[in-house]
């Protein structure tokens, strides 16, 4: 018991490293809203483009999404940090993270919300051509709003999963949180640090489970 | 009548698959005429209707509106369709907008309206289905006839040159029909042109100026009201009107 505390609750070195972790706790924090921002953006504009009748859209989509679900992440950021530059193009450990998350929090938030628009009753769609509105219109306007609702529950649950891959950017030496805690975990030689690390993670995440199961709740009835 | 006709179908043919389910329908609909669709389930009358607009893509034939083609490859679909209004079965409202507003999307971004303008024709509209106290209620809040009357709204008030009404009594409760029945009967006196698919007989022979009766993708009779109703010549027609004593 008393090796547990000193191992893992070791309180005066987890207070020595608080504020550096902090630090970290920030980036890690930066790292979340920028892919949750660029992932259901691109997301919401990859469903919106696959409505459109032309298969030469729809195609590339669906090929990009289904790679995307498929490849783990820490694959992909791995290759964006260390393969592109030999193609001469190159991220920052930081930009490398965001974009390897971004690009499959794009392929999953495009199928949840896709999942929303199919689920859209046909009638919908032939009302609003029937009043003369354009493809853009009727997505835009008639489609989207009813069928964001729908996918609220799956996209949040994405947004949550892959926005926790922010602690993969420690396998490129972006100084987020866990890198912080594994660097200090090695110089005083003592796990506490993971600890304090876990606390922080589920301090950011937890009120995003949270919000997400008030959101579930609140659409579940007011559909 | 002299004047030229709204609508003129001719041999529209529709299959899918291999069925055929228009076998070459012609119609001709003049100014301020109401035609009544009566046939059975599957006997094409729902798709004919659905052609009329392209919302089903007719596999043949043509059709035009007021001289317009509707069927050419370089025809302006939007444009026809805003003159073409058309009520559905089930009513197809926009759940997550107001009544006033499911008016007015129509208006302000296929007429290019201001949002006053639009709001104020879209009330006008609601005070003549007699819903003007419902303006700024969901679709959810609203009872089926309720919902159907703010979906005629819709269509008309894009002032269209033909409404079409693919059975919108069908999925009402029996209470609620004689109120949508009677937008439809006030749109007669007004002598909108209309083109109606329904089951409600004693509707179709008081309001009806001419029935069609249709029968496996074929119109098999048609003529006036009384003269269906009480000498129907077809067999099929004969069949179909049997069980109906008036209402």
């Amino acid at each position: 018991m008393e090796q547990i505390q000193y191992y893992y609750f070791n309180l005066p070195i987890m207070r020595d490293a608080l504020p550096t972790m902090l630090h970290g706790l920030g980036l890690t924090v930066l790292m979340a809203l920028t892919t949750v921002a660029m992932g259901v953006g691109a997301g919401l504009l990859l469903a919106i483009l696959r409505s459109y009748p032309s298969r030469w859209i729809r195609w590339p989509i669906i090929c990009f999404v289904d790679v995307f679900r498929s490849l783990p992440q820490l694959v992909i950021i791995i290759l964006i940090y260390f393969a592109l530059p030999y193609a001469g193009i190159e991220f920052s450990p930081f930009w490398s993270t965001v974009l390897g998350l971004s690009l499959v929090l794009a392929a999953f938030a495009q199928e949840s919300f896709w999942a929303g628009i199919t689920a859209t009753p046909r009638g919908q769609w032939e009302a609003a051509t029937a009043t003369g509105l354009s493809h853009t219109a009727t997505v835009l306007f008639v489609i989207l709003p009813p069928a964001i609702k729908t996918s609220i529950p799956s996209l949040t649950n994405r947004i949550i999963a892959v926005t926790k891959g922010t602690a993969l950017g420690s396998a490129v030496a972006v100084q987020e949180l866990l890198a912080h805690a594994q660097s200090i975990q090695s110089v005083v030689a003592n796990p506490s640090p993971l600890t304090l690390g876990a606390l922080l993670y589920m301090a950011i995440f937890a009120p995003m489970v949270a919000f997400s199961r008030w959101l579930e709740w609140r659409y579940r009835w007011s559909r | 009548m002299t004047s030229a006709p709204v609508l003129q179908i001719s041999d529209l043919r529709k299959s899918f698959g291999s069925e055929e389910v228009l076998k070459g329908v012609n119609l001709t609909v003049q100014r301020g005429e109401v035609v009544v669709l009566l046939g059975s389930s599957g006997s094409g009358k729902s798709t004919f209707l659905r052609c009329i607009n392209r919302l089903e893509e007719p596999t043949s034939g043509s059709i035009t509106l007021n001289g317009n083609s509707v069927t050419a490859s370089n025809a302006n679909l939007r444009t026809l369709r805003k003159q073409i209004g058309m009520v559905f079965q089930s009513f197809n409202l926009y759940p997550h907008l107001t009544a006033l507003k499911n008016i007015t999307l129509a208006l302000r971004l296929s007429l290019g309206q201001t949002r006053q303008a639009a709001e104020e024709q879209a009330k006008h509209m609601l005070a003549q289905v007699g819903l003007a106290e419902k303006a700024h209620a969901h679709p959810s809040e609203l009872s089926g006839g309720q919902q159907q009357r703010v979906a005629i709204a819709r269509a008309l008030a894009l002032e269209p040159q033909v409404m079409l009404f693919d059975e919108p009594t069908s999925a009402l409760d029996p209470e609620l029909v004689g109120s949508v029945l009677e937008v439809i009967r006030l749109l007669r006196q007004r002598h909108m042109t209309m083109v109606i698919v329904t089951h409600e007989l004693g509707f179709a022979r008081e309001a009806a100026d001419r029935i069609i009766m249709m029968d496996k993708g074929e119109i098999v009779e048609e003529g006036p009201p009384e003269q269906l109703f009480t000498a129907p010549k077809h067999p099929r027609t004969r069949e179909f009107l049997k069980h109906f004593t008036g209402r």
